[in-house]
């Protein structure tokens, strides 16, 4: 592997100067931020600042709360919701409905409303969670107007319909009581800063990220270990217990509420706070909600046309910078934006480390090789993967007829034929893309027939796709750190309070794609955006996110195809290399030299169904194949 | 007997509306894969326009015409003027974004819808407009026992099902159509068949946007009362009757439309008035569970 | 004969990675010509340029003499090329003869009714089973059927050139058999001149006039098809046991 990484240390002894750059524009952030929270502070105690300004002060607050709620949800996962101003509602309607009917003190409603939210939307959610973009944004949109139609209609008399609820009471917190207006600035603006504080955590964390391999390809994301239907579902849970909060808030400020504050056009706004500021932004969020609530407030005299400049606005927004104001850079926050703590100073020391102290996570052992000698690295004749009789159908074609296919430990399988033949349909039903419509997949002794994608590469199968399906947006270090997530078990509340294991956890997901990034030679990328890399880059990329999950079976779907002479060269001696350190392989691969060169057993397939299986010397002159490929003699 | 003739008599006439707006997301939707957020408020400008041609053509044409001449008048101007709006909404706001992706698309799409209510709130006013007495056809005629049907909601019912009558034709039984049906399937191999994609789509933004001015015009004839966040509840009804019978597909959208119209009428009148709305909405939610390629469309597979 | 399409140094990139590196070819008015390659060999590339599919970064294809880059991509099949594009790509939903009347959308306004009866009639009489199923959804037929009726409704258009590419992709061999028969057919009844992409070489080259071998964007050989059929490079570029060097003249 020395010859990949040989100029690396070159390289990277060139790029020093630009890291002081780096660490300076870090300063300048850093006083930016400083002044800004000093501003914040002072803000209200200025003599010129009316009460007016500082309720909207407490406005851009309310708003920067509702923007981050729905960050969670469409930012960061990316899923179209246009309901959020439903659950807004529901927050402020239990506390309404609570504090005047049962007395129960503001300050306890504030957990109770973003429970009843959260819990509410992720009841809701669960049945509609899997349909895609526009649908989602719709059925949202239902939701939303079901909520405000249900408040408007006074059930049990609950809601005192189109007039709202009056008399809602201040948060009291026994000593004193938050009333004025300067006292309601600073209690949103606390929670705030601490709402933000642990979404930031939650941002540099597992879960963070795959909230973001989610917005980004949810079908790699699957295959790369992360269950996307639970990732959607918490995001929802986040989000909406956020806006909860936010409603509970706005409550107890305004002592009223009715279904009119709780519209579409209210959702729509908080839409608009998240695209303008950029998706997954926490600056851009607050400089959107900033904009949403103070640029009506100056153009107060044209009230009547702010919203047509608004709506053009938005058009023209798009058209001019579809990313948002202030977009988050990950590229440039470079490894202090993983949020993995006690990282050294100098990333190329940290690499030495790293690749002294060798992988973290080691594969599983197979069951059978428990009993056996330790001293059997790979037993030839244990067959890691079985596929007995797969069969799998779309409608009437019959894409993989009945097909058995033994991968021995520690080989090289090859899987060739013809365009069409079905094996990359094969290799989607051995990782759960496709279940077989017949027949089972063993794997080291289990049966994983009917296991989802997500799954089965925890038991140690991972892949990569024909067509490269990395996450362009993210870092090559942050597209590596998808596979190793399902190694770590922290959940939301250990990421937002950043327990010491989930510190832990975090270190040893950065080491293993550290690891494996260095390995395979894109180490000098680590901070660029997987997109900015060139096309045989992104498959080695690729392929160092498989192997980041420690597989105990890697299956490379062409890995070869869109490589030069060189690359394809450099990519069979790293294979090789993989075998030698005991991996198994199973290749789907077009340039025969690879295939002849680098396997121990051929497979050829055609029409679904299995030709020939043999030693390359052998499949060479197999007349099946030779059919198959070049055609019958006339 | 009575209650449900009327509901069914209201829920066609409402569901004629409905199908008709339907008709033009479920077009945009098959050829751009995009759901036009501002079709609703298409609707209402359609409507808008008709009221102003009413009012200052009302005289002239009721005069020349007869009250019907007059009504002609405002339906073909409010349905031209609102296709070329469809046409430039299309060129402003859609044509420069669709490289950005799907999530600017939205923003756009809805950046246009709240553009367009404004903009006719700040033509027209931010009050109910109420559609001029003088232009607005008198009289009904007896069904059976006690049911009558007034003119204009026996005009709104046929117009709007010999218009789909039409489009169902075009789309379904033409040359044409099946070029629109094919770019909205592959438009790589449409191409090469030497359909031009960019005509196709300015088909879809002049005729789905006109028949939704159309749905606006009879709205205001037969409610009399107008204003210019109209189209919203009407735009997303449209939208959930496109969803149950299948969004991409024309006979879809008017057997949606007209069922949701019914079920809508029917419900108001057995149930309950003010939870219609509610009712409307979980059927969109259910039927995205249960069956969400709806009533006839078929399922696309995801290529992996 | 004359050179009815020709094409010279062509670069078509996605992106950052070039798919065609500068190649350059011709193909005489009535031949078959048949362009072969491994998969990733930028052969589909090479059609859908000539089709203005994709857009090219250098070079210049020639019809007759005019340079197709100046007309869009629509516009071309009314001038007589006619793409039949790998794995069949017919209008599911719309029913076979939907699917057929499209096929000479191009040409409709400009050519007489009878005309195009005539080469319905011609496709019907070479696909007798598309006649069968004239009002069934093209979604519902075979793989074979379905192959069947992308050539038809290329050859309504009544091409000067035909780009057909892969047609015998997933076909059993019985099909295969049949659709080259067609294929031969066409070509000798009507004398299309017809530029073939494939995987199966040995049918290819049989009904082929001459022969392109591409490999990774380049042309690494081009011959007769006669020669080309006895060249052991041929089965090398498919099958490996070296690579393929200074064929590429």
């Amino acid at each position: 592997m020395s010859n990949f990484t040989r100029t690396i240390f070159e390289r990277i002894n060139n790029s020093q100067s630009g890291k002081g750059a780096r660490l300076n524009n870090k300063r300048q952030q850093r006083i930016l931020l400083f002044v800004l929270v000093g501003l914040m502070l002072v803000f209200p105690l200025l003599p010129f600042i009316t009460n007016y300004w500082i309720d909207v002060g407490f406005f851009v607050g309310i708003y920067v709360l509702l923007g981050l709620s729905l960050n969670i949800v469409l930012g960061e996962v990316g899923l179209f919701n246009l309901g959020q101003a439903g659950f807004y509602a529901i927050g402020a309607y239990t506390t309404g409905i609570l504090f005047t009917q049962l007395n129960i003190p503001i300050v306890l409603l504030l957990p109770i409303s973003a429970l009843v939210s959260g819990g509410f939307a992720y009841l809701v959610t669960t049945r509609i969670i899997h349909l895609k973009g526009d649908y989602l944004c719709i059925v949202t949109i239902g939701i939303g107007e079901i909520i405000r139609i249900v408040a408007n209609n006074n059930p049990f008399g609950l809601t005192n319909g189109p007039n709202g609820i009056t008399g809602i009471g201040n948060p009291d917190f026994g000593l004193f009581s938050i009333s004025t207006p300067t006292q309601f600035f600073y209690y949103v603006w606390i929670i705030v800063a601490l709402v933000i504080a642990g979404l930031i955590n939650l941002q540099k964390s597992r879960i963070g990220r795959a909230w973001n391999y989610i917005r980004e390809d949810e079908i790699a994301a699957e295959t790369n270990g992360i269950d996307v239907r639970h990732y959607k579902l918490v995001a929802f849970l986040i989000g909406t217990a956020l806006a909860g909060v936010a409603g509970n808030i706005y409550g107890s400020k305004m002592m009223i509420i009715s279904p009119e504050n709780f519209t579409f056009m209210e959702s729509c706004l908080i839409f608009v706070i998240v695209l303008l500021g950029g998706l997954g932004s926490i600056p851009g969020t607050i400089l959107g909600a900033a904009i949403v609530v103070i640029f009506p407030e100056i153009f107060r005299q044209f009230a009547s046309y702010r919203l047509l400049f608004f709506g053009a606005a938005m058009v023209v927004m798009m058209v001019f910078r579809p990313g948002g104001i202030l977009p988050r850079r990950r590229e440039k926050a470079g490894f202090s934006g993983l949020g993995v703590s006690n990282l050294p100073a100098d990333e190329d020391k940290y690499i030495e480390n790293v690749v002294a102290r060798g992988l973290v996570f080691k594969r599983a052992a197979a069951p059978a090789q428990a009993a056996r000698p330790v001293s059997v690295l790979a037993d030839k004749e244990y067959k890691v993967l079985e596929t007995q009789h797969v069969t799998i159908r779309f409608g009437g074609l019959v894409a993989v007829d009945k097909f058995d296919l033994n991968v021995r430990e520690g080989e090289i399988t090859s899987l060739i034929g013809p365009n069409g033949a079905g094996k990359t349909t094969l290799f989607n039903g051995i990782t759960g893309i496709y279940p077989p419509s017949e027949g089972r997949i063993i794997f080291m002794g289990e049966d994983i027939t009917s296991l989802k994608p997500h799954q089965i590469i925890s038991r140690g199968i991972a892949r990569t796709f024909q067509n490269i399906r990395l996450f362009p947006s993210l870092t090559c270090i942050e597209n590596v750190m998808s596979s190793p997530h399902y190694h770590a078990t922290a959940g939301a509340w250990a990421s937002i309070f950043r327990t010491p294991r989930q510190k832990k956890e975090e270190q040893s997901i950065l080491e293993t794609a550290a690891y494996w990034l260095y390995q395979i030679g894109l180490w000098e990328y680590r901070n660029e955006l997987a997109k900015n890399l060139p096309y045989g880059k992104q498959k080695l990329l690729e392929i160092a996110r498989a192997l980041a999950s420690s597989p105990r079976l890697l299956i490379l779907d062409e890995p070869s195809s869109g490589l030069n002479d060189k690359e394809t060269e450099e990519l069979m001696e790293f294979l090789s290399k993989l075998k030698a350190e005991g991996f198994t392989l199973l290749l789907i691969e077009h340039d025969m030299n690879v295939v002849m060169g680098i396997s121990d057993t051929v497979i050829v397939m055609d029409m679904g169904a299995k030709i020939a299986e043999d030693v390359p010397s052998k499949i060479y002159n197999n007349p099946k194949v030779i059919e198959a490929y070049l055609g019958k003699d006339e | 007997m009575e209650m449900f003739s009327e509901q069914l008599i209201n829920g066609l006439t409402i569901g004629s509306f409905y199908a008709l707006v339907a008709m033009g997301y479920t077009m945009v939707y098959g050829v751009m894969k995009l759901i036009n957020f501002a079709h609703g408020d298409l609707f209402t400008l359609g409507a808008y326009v008709g009221y102003t041609l009413l009012v200052i053509g009302s005289g002239w044409a009721t005069a020349t015409f007869g009250v019907w001449g007059g009504v002609i008048l405002a339906v073909v101007g409010a349905m031209i003027s609102v296709g070329l709006a469809g046409l430039v909404l299309e060129k402003v706001a859609y044509n420069p974004v669709y490289k950005a992706g799907r999530l600017p698309l939205v923003v756009s799409a809805l950046g246009a819808s709240i553009f367009i209510s404004n903009g006719i709130m700040a033509a027209w006013g931010p009050r109910f407009q109420a559609y001029p007495q003088a232009g607005i056809p008198v009289g009904s005629l007896p069904l059976f026992g006690d049911v009558r049907i007034t003119y204009v909601k026996l005009a709104t019912i046929l117009v709007s099902l010999a218009l789909m009558a039409l489009m169902y034709y075009v789309i379904e039984k033409t040359i044409f159509g099946a070029a629109v049906r094919a770019s909205a399937l592959d438009k790589d191999t449409a191409t090469l068949m030497g359909i031009d994609f960019k005509k196709i789509v300015r088909f879809v933004f002049f005729v789905g946007p006109a028949l939704g001015a159309l749905a606006g015009v009879f709205a205001g004839l037969n409610y009399s009362r107008i204003i210019f966040n109209l189209g919203w509840t009407y735009g997303l009804k449209a939208f959930t009757a496109s969803i149950l019978g299948g969004i991409g597909n024309i006979p879809g959208a008017m057997l949606g439309g007209l069922l949701l119209g019914v079920m809508e009428a029917l419900f108001e009148g057995y149930v309950s008035g003010a939870w219609k709305n509610v009712f409307v909405f979980v059927i969109l939610i259910v039927i995205l569970i249960v069956r969400p390629t709806g009533l006839i469309g078929e399922k696309i597979a995801e290529k992996v | 004969m004359a050179v009815l399409l020709s094409v010279e140094n062509l670069t078509v990139a996605y992106g950052a990675v070039e798919a065609l590196k500068g190649i350059s070819l011709e193909i005489q008015e009535g031949h078959v010509v048949a362009v072969l390659g491994a998969n990733g060999a930028g052969k589909t590339t090479l059609l859908k340029a000539i089709s203005g599919l994709v857009p090219i970064k250098d070079g210049k294809i020639h019809l007759r003499g005019e340079d197709l880059s100046q007309h869009l991509a629509y516009q071309l099949a009314a001038m007589g090329v006619v793409h039949i594009p790998e794995g069949r790509r017919v209008f599911s939903t719309l029913s076979v003869e939907e699917n057929l009347n499209l096929g000479s959308y191009s040409i409709r306004k400009t050519t007489p009714r009878q005309e195009l009866k005539k080469s319905m009639d011609w496709v019907f009489e070479l696909f007798p089973r598309l006649e069968e199923r004239k009002k069934q959804l093209a979604g519902t037929l075979s793989g074979g059927e379905q192959q069947m009726l992308a050539i038809g409704r290329g050859l309504v258009a009544r091409p000067k050139i035909l780009l057909l590419d892969e047609p015998s992709l997933g076909l059993a061999p019985i099909l295969v058999q049949e659709i080259f028969q067609v294929i031969r057919q066409i070509h000798e009844e009507e004398c299309v001149t017809i530029l073939l992409v494939e995987q199966n070489a040995r049918k290819a080259l049989g009904i082929a006039d001459y022969g392109y071998i591409l490999e990774i964007g380049r042309i690494a050989i081009q011959d007769t098809a006669a020669a080309l059929r006895e060249n052991e490079q041929v089965r090398a570029a498919y099958l490996g046991g070296g690579h393929v060097q200074g064929a590429a003249s």
